[in-house]
């Protein structure tokens, strides 16, 4: 805990000229949050500093908020590096729009390439001066971004082998039986993590158009 | 006169013996030599982040062992880590213990196939058959503790599915000793073999510097020459009070990388003594039977445990809202999951930080300037899965 809280202090040291907030979460990590112009050079600060040394790039996770209340903007990008002299890993959090772009930070590793690469075609935020921003990890010619919340679990297109055609073929998604939502999550349990007890009165509950009949 | 000679470009996969999975790689030949290689991966890309974000937490868990299906009880523990970090679920330590007991056999399975693998890359058949012998051994020991040999399902959030009875531990302790003797035969038939050794000293060199910068971890990692390993720096469950050596070469190379995994395993077996030996009596799991299923004995009379039953294999249980990053050392690297937890039964979103994408991702690096032939030693002794990768 005081190796962290250390981290935190160097780490606000380190980037004095940048508008930012750091914070250590519950979970005990540092989570440091920038505007997309301040990210590029919040890391390559982070990365050279002999203070900090944040070397190796663990992760560059895309997130979707759209469902989630209290964020202004739909996507996160939340980029995980690690120190290996200090032995610890913190989190950045860039927040981006849709159709917005984001500053490509292969420059400063060279990792990040496929990084964001995946980023790019699960959520379809693009990155600015990233030199080859291909699809990563779907279909040759797959329209969409997978891992958007608008997107169905069961895509649009499914692919089989044609007999008579004699080649791979795509169609429409046809369901032999719609795709089930098992949906068993108790109603009453989740009003508990609700700040507003009214808020919470006002949920309709299953069972309620019964009890006016 | 003069003729012009074009690079010659070559289609390696996605169906090839010696790609190990599903890798399809377009090399640019200037006649034998490697002027650029391009892999194209995501061809066994299931969807495995979109799923989980559909189902429980208790029921995601089988999915993390179908990513890295080599060494497949290593995945689900980071995910588990994560889930009881922002559950706040206590692990007894006899869970803890059982939980590093697996995932250190696992990591044996896996060295010793990608070893033999390799060996059977450059065209040494022998290792290979003593790699397989082993990783089935390990596998028959997965099967007695999980009821599977490879996906057993075995590491749950609270604990681990099944107790080990004294008999297995006694066998597994037992069969060590065949093991190091068997490491030993892979040792004297590949470490000094003149052949072997030209296959691959120099072959395929990344400096640390530039290995970090690409992101990799695990053995490749270490066999650049930087001492970096989860179960020290950032130790989870209860790898402190393990004492263990970690395994660093400084050339780079696919020697370095193959003598790397070599001198783990051993460190392994070592640590697989430490556990047995140490192992604490208790409970393998957690008694909060709200987030593990009760005893079949105790549902039948009581109706508390009756409903906890139901409820934790219908509904599943809440998670507080948060997010978490947790990683292990998983034998091809650091093996990473973001969850983000919404306060609901099911996860928000999961992001799998994957072994083999940065080490795939410096293949053209790796591969630069040497020969055609030299592509399935570099493959081999970078350890990839493509299950993993691709996810």
């Amino acid at each position: 805990m005081l190796k962290i809280k250390i981290l935190l202090k160097n780490i606000e040291g380190v980037l004095t000229d940048i508008k930012k907030t750091v914070e250590i979460t519950p979970q005990n990590e540092v989570k440091l949050v920038v505007d997309k112009q301040d990210l590029k050079l919040a890391i390559s600060l982070l990365k050279d500093h002999t203070a900090l040394k944040f070397n190796l790039i663990t992760d560059i996770i895309g997130v979707d908020r759209i469902n989630q209340e209290g964020y202004e903007k739909r996507f996160d990008v939340i980029y995980i590096l690690t120190s290996t002299s200090l032995q610890t890993h913190m989190k950045i959090v860039v927040s981006v729009d849709i159709d917005e772009d984001i500053p490509s930070i292969t420059d400063l590793f060279i990792g990040a390439d496929w990084l964001e690469r995946e980023v790019w075609d699960m959520f379809g935020i693009p990155f600015d001066a990233h030199p080859d921003l291909r699809r990563l990890l779907t279909d040759y010619g797959f329209e969409g971004h997978p891992l958007r919340k608008d997107f169905p679990v069961y895509g649009y297109s499914e692919v089989r082998y044609d007999e008579e055609v004699g080649k791979v073929i795509y169609e429409p998604v046809k369901l032999q039986q719609d795709y089930r939502q098992f949906n068993s999550l108790s109603p009453w349990e989740g009003l508990n993590s609700q700040p507003q007890q009214d808020q919470a009165q006002a949920v309709a509950m299953p069972g309620d158009e019964k009890a006016n009949v | 006169m003069s003729t012009e000679i074009k690079n010659f470009r070559l289609n390696f996969g996605p169906q090839h013996p010696a790609a190990h999975g599903v890798l399809r790689l377009i090399v640019e030949l200037d006649g034998e030599r490697i002027e650029r290689s391009e892999p194209h991966i995501g061809l066994l890309h299931r969807g495995s982040e979109k799923l989980m974000e559909d189902k429980a937490y208790n029921q995601n868990v089988p999915f993390f062992e179908r990513m890295d299906y080599v060494s497949a009880i290593n995945q689900p523990y980071a995910y588990v880590l994560a889930v009881e970090k922002l559950a706040g679920i206590q692990v007894p330590k006899r869970g803890q213990y059982l939980r590093m007991l697996v995932s250190e056999l696992s990591r044996i399975g896996s060295h010793s196939l990608s070893m033999g693998a390799l060996a059977n890359d450059v065209g040494a058949i022998t290792p290979l058959i003593l790699g397989l012998e082993i990783r089935e051994r390990i596998s028959e020991f997965c099967e007695r503790a999980s009821g599977a040999r490879m996906h057993g399902n075995y590491i749950r959030p609270g604990g681990v599915s099944f107790d080990m009875k004294q008999e297995l531990l006694d066998d597994i302790l037992t069969y060590m000793d065949d093991l190091t003797n068997d490491i030993q035969a892979c040792d004297d038939l590949l470490s000094e073999n003149r052949i072997f050794k030209q296959r691959t000293v120099d072959i395929g060199v990344i400096s640390a510097k530039q290995a970090l910068s690409y992101g990799f971890t695990g053995p490749n990692l270490r066999a650049c020459g930087v001492e970096w390993d989860i179960r020290k720096s950032q130790p989870y469950d209860a790898y402190e009070e393990i004492d263990f050596n970690i395994a660093v070469s400084s050339d780079g190379d696919t020697y370095a990388r193959y003598a790397v995994r070599l001198f783990e395993i051993r460190e392994t077996i070592k640590i697989v003594r430490q556990l047995i030996k140490n192992m604490p009596a208790g409970r393998h799991k957690t008694d909060d039977e709200k987030f593990t299923n009760p005893k079949r004995k105790k549902m039948q009379s009581s109706m508390e445990s009756l409903i906890h039953h139901f409820k934790l294999f219908s509904e599943g249980y809440h998670v507080p809202a948060g997010e978490v990053y947790e990683s292990v050392e998983a034998p091809k690297g650091e093996f990473g999951v973001y969850v983000i937890a919404d306060g609901t039964n099911k996860p928000y979103r999961v992001k799998v930080k994957t072994t083999s994408v940065p080490h795939l991702s410096a293949l053209n690096e790796l591969t630069k300037g040497h020969m055609l032939s030299d592509i399935p030693a570099i493959l081999g002794s970078i350890d990839i899965v493509f299950g993993e990768s691709d996810r």
